[in-house]
């Protein structure tokens, strides 16, 4: 191998993390911020998406004009991220542009959050949401997830509302910017053709006197609520159906047994619900996946369908969840073998890598080369996964639908 | 950019060509597989049997059942996939290295010997009805779908999901004569790229696709385009959809960079004129964008947004304006920072293996030749403030073809 992981942290609790391989054109960076709709309040809904988009919109020494000029000076690849837990700002650019972009990156992540900007912005957010309205499937997860998760704040709004996003105030912005982006509570990754030595040392520079900050997060458990709902949504002709149920954690070990069962059952192709429903054209499609967060997890299950179908391709869903301990050794060897070369694909790619070195770092404060990666799952058995099923049962879970009015 | 690439290209007997990128220091390998066809060549009574053949010649082949297909990809871990385009019928996928001659023994199986199930056929129908409906219930992908139809002139015009009747009609029988009569090794392009030895490959690609025959087919003409009117379709959604287009040059053009750079300066990354006026100044729009498509026979620039009904006349007043004040306004720093994006998008964007397989097989589709990635850089490089003055003389930003999908049609 000769890409090679290293660490090192600043003395304001910033965290550095790199892999230098000079076998790649490119090089990725990224500021990894442990924040996101989770750490909220309801007043503050959408604020960490909100003030993501306000890190492109002016810095004590930029413009938003003059950003988004140099991010095109440089050819940057450049775009941001924000989920339930994680906001997430990261740049490909060709290596010769390498400290030039991770100067603009640390500028950008100290922004100004001026007022007129402020209230611009604030319109192409409620553009966003009206966008993600005309969606199907995010608008029944979304509604899946807030009634899952009961108060818990994990089922918390990434987007926000109209009515919160129209309500809120650059001072509060201003406060919760204060709140989470100190740096102890973010990583900044590197990867593909770098200096690790040059990037220690302008980090140094550019973010050594960031406040250090105290910012946390509670994990407490989350009541799993078992229900059945159904929404019902306007001018749409396909039904969506996804089944919730407990999952495991980014930290649980189980996480690898669920990772491979959700190949095994929802897989694009070769899976049981490639064959039963997929493949019978019961439904438009189908997958599943296990979505490891922050001590918890969700284990999600969905297809998109004619609205006639539903019923049937419900039942098998149930029918297929309640037996996920069925599998034969060839499915699960299968499995391993496809999730074994998707990582490998993806980590061909400094922005690939980059993502899952500020991953696995922000989650687990690891590092672990891919041999050692791949070689965790290969050892993944039969025993393990139905351990992990002990756990995690899969057959207890809450079913939402969302159906053409 | 890599300091030299390795491609080799030959045309085997029965008129394949193979394309061969050796890149070394990765552990990945991809293959893409281009045979010209596709729903432009389809019997108008049929439109969307392209989509059905490559599913269904993936529904086992040869002495393997579907399943049995279905496992032998899986067990070596292949991401693949087995499509029918606009144009062309594309089998493609990514893998470790040490499983490319499997990967091309199944690939080869479905376009040599496919088994052609009848009754899978009614299975393959629904999947691609319910993909027209979950078009219909994504008003952002519909309207450039919508587009399509009125702009181009038939059968260029055809949407890429197939039409409800056409697919519905489609049979067994139908299938295999569409299947014999269109797979035809002349013509087709199998390019390979990423970790591989091209002795090796040449071999095994021979083993396995010697027997194949016949002659893909060609494109029908390309007809005058209709002319440029405003259309609206009434649609209950939060956004209007704006989708404006107009001619550009086509590809092996000698204003194709031009085209390109001129649309970098729109819509290049989040300084383009486009996202600036739209989005940072107004707060128009979330997503608005300017894309240069081309082919050997047209070339067009597409420009979309979507905004809230309210919101619409103002957006489009200020995409217009934009779009019609572009010639001879252009200054030195914007052409040289689409020409950076345009450049850096090209080196990071064909970092994989799949990229670069896909790349080469389209260049030498296109063109009859595979260009480096040194020889593009060369092109775009050479595009001056008066080339894309000259071009947009050409091709003026001045009249569209409209088409809005929304709640409230704009004006009214």
């Amino acid at each position: 191998m000769t890409a090679e992981i290293k660490l090192a942290k600043l003395s304001n609790g910033l965290e550095l993390i790199g892999e230098h391989n000079p076998n790649r054109q490119s090089a990725a960076l990224g500021f990894f911020v442990k924040t996101g709709a989770r750490d909220e309040t309801a007043k503050e809904s959408g604020v960490s998406h909100f003030l993501e988009h306000m890190m492109f919109k002016g810095s004590a020494r930029r413009s938003a004009l003059e950003i988004a000029y140099e991010l095109g000076n440089l050819g940057a690849q450049a775009n941001a991220c924000t989920n339930e837990e994680n906001t997430v700002f990261y740049a490909a650019v060709l290596p010769e542009h390498f400290p030039r972009m991770q100067e603009l990156l640390s500028d950008m992540l100290r922004p100004a959050l001026e007022e007129k900007e402020f209230e611009t912005e604030k319109k192409v957010i409620l553009e966003e949401i009206a966008l993600y309205q005309d969606r199907p499937q995010f608008y029944l997860f979304e509604r899946a997830l807030k009634d899952y998760f009961a108060d818990h704040p994990a089922g918390n709004s990434v987007l926000g509302s109209n009515e919160s996003i129209s309500a809120l105030q650059s001072s509060e912005m201003r406060a919760y910017f204060e709140r989470r982006y100190s740096a102890a509570n973010m990583t900044l990754a590197a990867s593909g053709v770098f200096s690790w030595e040059r990037f220690v040392k302008d980090a140094e520079s550019q973010c050594g006197h960031w406040p250090s900050g105290t910012a946390q997060r509670v994990l407490s458990p989350y009541p799993a609520r078992l229900t059945y709902r159904e929404f019902r949504k306007k001018n749409i002709l396909q039904t969506h159906v996804v089944f919730v149920s407990e999952g495991a954690a980014a930290q649980d070990e189980e996480r690898y047994a669920l990772a491979l069962l959700a190949l095994i059952i929802g897989d694009s192709t070769g899976s049981r619900f490639y064959w039963e429903l997929v493949d019978k054209g019961l439904v438009e499609s189908a997958g599943c996946d296990n979505d490891e967060r922050d001590g918890l997890g969700v284990f999600m299950a969905y297809a998109s369908l004619e609205p006639q179908n539903v019923e049937q391709v419900a039942g098998v869903m149930q029918r297929i969840l309640k037996e996920p301990g069925s599998f034969s050794d060839a499915e699960l060897e299968r499995a391993k073998t496809k999730l074994v070369a998707k990582i490998v694909l993806n980590g061909e790619l400094p922005l690939g890598r980059l993502m899952s070195l500020g991953t696995e770092w922000t989650y687990r404060r690891r590092a672990e080369p891919l041999a050692q990666v791949i070689e965790r799952i290969r050892s993944v058995s039969r025993v393990e996964v139905l351990k992990a099923l002990e756990r995690f049962s899969l057959n207890t879970w809450s079913q939402y639908r969302l159906i053409p009015e | 950019m890599p300091d030299s690439q390795n491609i080799t290209i030959e045309t085997l007997s029965n008129g394949m060509t193979v394309i061969v990128e050796e890149i070394n220091d990765i552990e990945s390998v991809a293959y893409h597989l281009l045979i010209p066809g596709g729903i432009i060549n389809d019997d108008p009574a049929f439109i969307g049997s392209s989509l059905i053949i490559p599913e269904l010649t993936s529904r086992g082949a040869g002495e393997l059942s579907a399943k049995s297909l279905s496992e032998a990809f899986d067990a070596c871990g292949i991401r693949h996939s087995e499509s029918g385009g606009h144009d062309r019928f594309t089998y493609r996928g990514s893998l470790l290295s040490s499983y490319l001659d499997e990967a091309l023994r199944l690939t080869a199986l479905m376009v040599l010997k496919p088994r052609l199930p009848a009754e899978e056929i009614a299975p393959i129908q629904s999947l691609l009805l319910q993909d027209i409906a979950a078009m219909m219930d994504s008003p952002a992908r519909r309207v450039l779908v919508e587009m399509g139809l009125r702009y181009y002139p038939e059968p260029y015009n055809r949407s890429g999901y197939g039409t409800e009747p056409g697919i519905k009609a489609c049979n067994g029988r139908q299938q295999r004569l569409d299947w014999e009569r269109r797979y035809g090794a002349k013509g087709a392009v199998l390019s390979i790229a990423g970790r591989c030895q091209t002795k090796e490959v040449l071999k095994i690609v021979g083993r396995h696709f010697k027997e194949w025959g016949g002659e893909a087919e060609s494109r029908p003409p390309f007809g005058p385009l209709p002319p440029h009117a405003r259309h609206h379709i009434p649609f209950e959604s939060a956004q209007l959809q704006i989708c404006l287009a107009c001619p550009s040059a086509p590809y092996g053009h000698p204003e194709y960079y031009a085209a390109k750079v001129a649309a970098g300066i729109l819509s290049g990354g989040m300084c383009g004129r486009l996202f600036i006026e739209v989005r940072e100044k107004r707060g128009l729009c979330y997503s608005v964008y300017a894309r240069h498509s081309a082919t050997k026979d047209y070339g067009a620039l597409m420009v979309y947004a979507g905004t809230t009904p309210e919101r619409a006349a103002d957006t489009c007043d200020v995409l217009l304006e934009a779009l019609r004040s572009l010639g001879g306004t252009i200054k030195a720093d914007e052409l040289s920072r689409a020409k950076a994006n345009l450049k850096a998008a090209l080196v990071i964007g064909e970092e994989s293996s799949s990229a670069r397989a896909a790349s080469n097989a389209e260049d030498w589709w296109l063109d009859r030749r595979v260009r480096s990635l040194a020889e593009i850089i060369s092109e775009i490089e050479a595009v001056d403030c008066r080339k894309v003055d000259e071009h947009l003389g050409a091709y003026p930003l001045n009249s569209f073809m409209s088409v809005t999908l929304g709640p409230k049609e704009i004006g009214a």
